[in-house]
């Protein structure tokens, strides 16, 4: 009995430590190389640039696209490509960087890069589909793409990172995708962290670092750990409550930086009382923005006046409103609404609001409760409504009137994403179910606008004009927080579309 | 032994229809669309079209058992497809995660059996004494801590205050110690109290008091008799919840950044990944019966009374 109780054991402990040791250590530290520990707050099992939704690839400075976003001004730059242009909107040109070669020592060339946004396209029904090209021509360093429709927008999309170049013929996209940037793959462990190692011939000039490491891990809590413990030098997203602590440490320094996303109040108009552009105004003026930024996300974000944050070009400067109870007050009186015995009311019947919010954003349901809250002072009787996936519900099911909703708005530094996808009667994320002849020219007329400029006037125009209508009301612009070790991380930047974090630039002291 | 065999056989056949269809139909009537995730709808800018053309392209739009059909063609010639969102065949993610989740299941059973089969023991032998108590306070601190909180506990201490452990991640065998420590305590107080009580019940009955009387040595009595007499209920419970370990190790997987399947598949879910949450059931099912299997087997080893019951009863004649 008792020899196979021990032998029992013995197996159990030979499995565990087997199992243990199978994994060997995946900590490469070499004593006295220059080297940091980036702790992102998204895993990914794969880093195929193409398909990857967390764009680690992008971030970790491993692959990157032909177009940038330049992160001070919001306009596009060239980075892989070095000019383009189109006269037509449909026919671009493109020249690409001469001197880039890939990780593996291969040139970057006009082939190269045809196969690559090919299998992006093919792989990717998402890319596919944003960037609607209909055929590429390659000669030398030279690009012909043609997109099926006029599409000025086009150089914008390819700043999105599963646009990636990589050298497709190294077919081991999931674990060490070969591409232009100044980290080459060393080791991934999927769903832990990716080793990097400096590539020696980076187009740009070799990076600082001799090695990197880009971990994730999903909770804010443990990245602060990590950041006290000395694991991580520069963690994302530390959690709010205790950036005070992290404050406190000496050399620890937390960055605030505003961001291309949205919360906003998204307005159902195919019910009766959201029709009435004095309602919607009454709903805007009840928002008490700054409050809340203060309050539920503690000032770490930018009170919203419209969808794009004030730095875009494109951001009109618009117009003061009227906020406020009294505010409110006033537009539904304008409505024909008035207060009786503590209900506001009309022909007898009360206003009443079925709000949805979702937790997968943890400051929507506060925002809905204060809204809540305020209503009620109103005599506006509100229900909240939790809901799983707000896109699913809001397409499927039309009873609801409003919804605490985020929203990217110019991920890519061009507003044509936003406002298609939002105000289009064909946009997936029309959920207020606008369908307005004259916004829908204006979006139309964008769509076949080349030039620039008049592309920032043409969105200038029609942000004004949905803030006129009230379609959807706009709360605030969330930062995105940053804690570092100020006294080892040199050149850190935060970057404001979260895109590009390794950079050749960034070094240690 | 063939009829044994053709049985046996003929159930793992029945069971992994039913496990495969209900599992299918839960995840596919479940709310949530994979559409909007692979169109990465709130990042590119997608028309209704384009979301409806691919639903169809997909087959969302046919009739659930045309679904399944497709599903289960694919499956008896062992293709579990690919995910929607990475193009990674799903039997290689779960491969590839599994070993993880593996791990760190058996680093919290060492954990668990480490500190409930002395405890619980002890707490049995010495009813009511101060280390009676020291077990019910253990059991009671593991059923009320939440194992988020007791993680994040152990990691301030060992990693930030010591610096002994690292944080996160899977970087050999030290990387495995907090989140091991961390889950088995979370188990451990189920274990402890029910040792205790099996082994108490075992400890009264007459055949110890016989083999007391025969002069055999305490010592042997305990772990020879009462202790194997003592074990089934606890194989029992451990049975369902190794099932359990294996997959509720998420919360711990997530702290520690720990690359197991637990997290993938709530990734899965968020995004309705769905080969890859009908992958993840079905091999879970299959380790869940195979551990049961394993379980009712025990049982015969470790009881007498049941072999002789059987072979009263013919159930292997």
């Amino acid at each position: 009995m008792f020899r196979k109780s021990k032998l029992i054991l013995i197996v159990c402990l030979s499995v565990f430590l087997l199992a243990a040791c199978s994994t060997e250590s995946a900590n490469d530290e070499v004593e006295g190389e220059k080297e940091v520990n980036l702790l992102f707050n998204f895993a990914t099992s794969s880093l195929d640039p193409n398909v990857d939704t967390s764009y680690v690839s992008l971030r970790a400075g491993i692959t990157e696209t032909l177009v940038h976003l330049n992160d001070e001004d919001l306009t596009i730059e060239p980075w892989l490509a070095k000019s383009w242009d189109s006269k037509d909107g449909q026919l671009w040109n493109f020249e690409l960087r001469e001197g880039v070669t890939f990780q593996n020592g291969k040139k970057m060339d006009g082939k190269a890069v045809k196969a690559s946004l090919e299998r992006a396209m093919k792989d990717s029904p998402a890319i596919k589909n944003a960037l609607r090209i209909e055929s590429i021509e390659a000669d030398g360093n030279a690009l012909t793409i043609m997109t099926e429709v006029p599409f000025p927008e086009f150089p914008s999309e390819l700043v999105h990172p599963n646009t990636s170049i990589i050298d497709v013929k190294e077919s081991d996209y999931i674990n060490k995708p070969i591409g232009t940037g100044p980290f080459a793959v060393s080791k991934f462990m999927p769903g832990t962290a990716v080793d990097l190692i400096r590539y020696e011939s980076y187009w740009d000039g070799a990076a600082k670092l001799e090695r990197a490491r880009f971990s994730f891990n999903e909770d804010a809590n443990a990245r602060s750990l990590a950041l006290e413990s000395g694991d991580a030098d520069i963690v994302f997203r530390p959690e709010v409550e205790g950036l005070e602590n992290l404050e406190a440490i000496d050399g620890v320094k937390v960055e605030s930086t505003s961001t291309f996303r949205v919360h906003q109040m998204t307005m159902n108009l195919e019910r009766e009382a959201l029709q009435d552009i004095h309602v919607r105004k009454a709903i805007d003026a009840l928002i008490d923005r700054s409050s809340i930024a203060d309050t539920i996300l503690q000032g770490h974000a930018e009170v919203a006046t419209g969808p794009f944050p004030s730095t875009f070009s494109f951001a009109p400067d618009y117009p003061k409103k009227e906020n406020g109870m009294e505010a409110a007050k006033g537009f539904l009186d304008q409505a024909g609404y008035k207060k009786v015995d503590g209900v506001m009311q009309k022909d007898g019947k009360p206003l009443t609001f079925t709000l949805l919010t979702y937790s997968s954003r943890a400051d929507l349901p506060l925002i809905a409760q204060v809204f809540q809250s305020d209503a009620g002072q109103l005599g506006i009787d509100v229900k909240i409504k939790q809901i799983e996936i707000p896109e699913e519900y809001m397409a499927a099911n039309r009873d609801w009137d409003l919804t605490t909703y985020s929203n990217l708005t110019a991920p890519r530094g061009d507003a044509g994403y936003y406002l298609n996808a939002t105000y289009h009667p064909k946009g997936a994320l029309n959920f207020s179910g606008t369908d307005d002849d004259h916004l829908t020219s204006l979006i139309d007329k964008l769509n076949v606008t080349v030039e620039q400029d008049k592309r920032s006037d043409l969105a200038e125009d029609i942000a004004m004009y949905v803030d006129g209508q009230v379609y959807n009301s706009f709360i605030l612009h969330p930062n995105t927080l940053v804690a570092y070790d100020a006294d080892r991380v040199k050149n850190w930047i935060t970057s404001r579309s979260e895109y590009y974090m390794l950079t050749n630039e960034l070094d240690v002291k | 032994m063939f009829r044994i065999l053709v049985r046996r056989f003929i159930e793992v056949v029945i069971f992994v229809l039913v496990i495969t269809f209900i599992s299918f139909l839960f995840v596919r009537l479940a709310p949530g669309d994979p559409v909007l995730s692979i169109l990465q709808v709130d990042d590119v800018s997608i028309t209704n079209e384009q979301v409806n053309e691919l639903r169809e392209e997909l087959g969302f739009n046919d009739p659930l058992l045309v679904q399944y059909g497709d599903w289960f063609a694919d499956f008896i010639q062992l293709d579990f497809g690919n995910s929607y969102l990475t193009n990674q065949p799903v039997m290689e993610m779960i491969m590839s995660g599994l070993p993880a989740t593996l791990e760190l299941a058996v680093g919290a059973l060492l954990v668990i059996f480490g500190i409930a089969i002395p405890l619980g023991s002890l707490a049995a032998l010495y009813r009511g004494s101060w280390i009676d108590q020291i077990s019910r306070a253990v059991s009671l601190l593991g059923a009320a801590i939440p194992s988020f909180w007791l993680g994040l506990l152990l990691m301030d201490l060992f990693a930030v205050r010591w610096g002994a452990l690292p944080t996160m991640g899977r970087d050999g065998f030290r990387s495995l110690i907090l989140p091991s420590v961390t889950l088995g305590l979370a188990i451990t107080s189920v274990y402890v109290r029910l040792l205790r009580s099996s082994l108490i019940d075992s400890l009264s009955y007459d055949f110890i008091r016989a083999a007391r009387s025969r002069g055999i040595s305490e010592m042997r009595i305990f772990f020879a008799h009462a202790f194997r007499y003592s074990l089934p209920p606890v194989i029992t419970v451990f049975g369902i919840s190794l099932g359990s370990l294996i997959g509720g190790v998420v919360v711990i997987e997530v702290i520690f950044a720990y690359p197991g399947i637990g997290k993938m598949v709530v990734d899965s879910i968020r995004s309705r990944d769905y080969p890859v949450i009908q992958g993840y059931l079905l091999v879970m099912a299959i380790i869940v019966f195979i551990v049961n299997s394993a379980v009712d087997l025990s049982y015969r080893y470790l009881n007498p009374e049941l072999r002789l019951k059987e072979r009263k009863h013919g159930k292997w004649s």
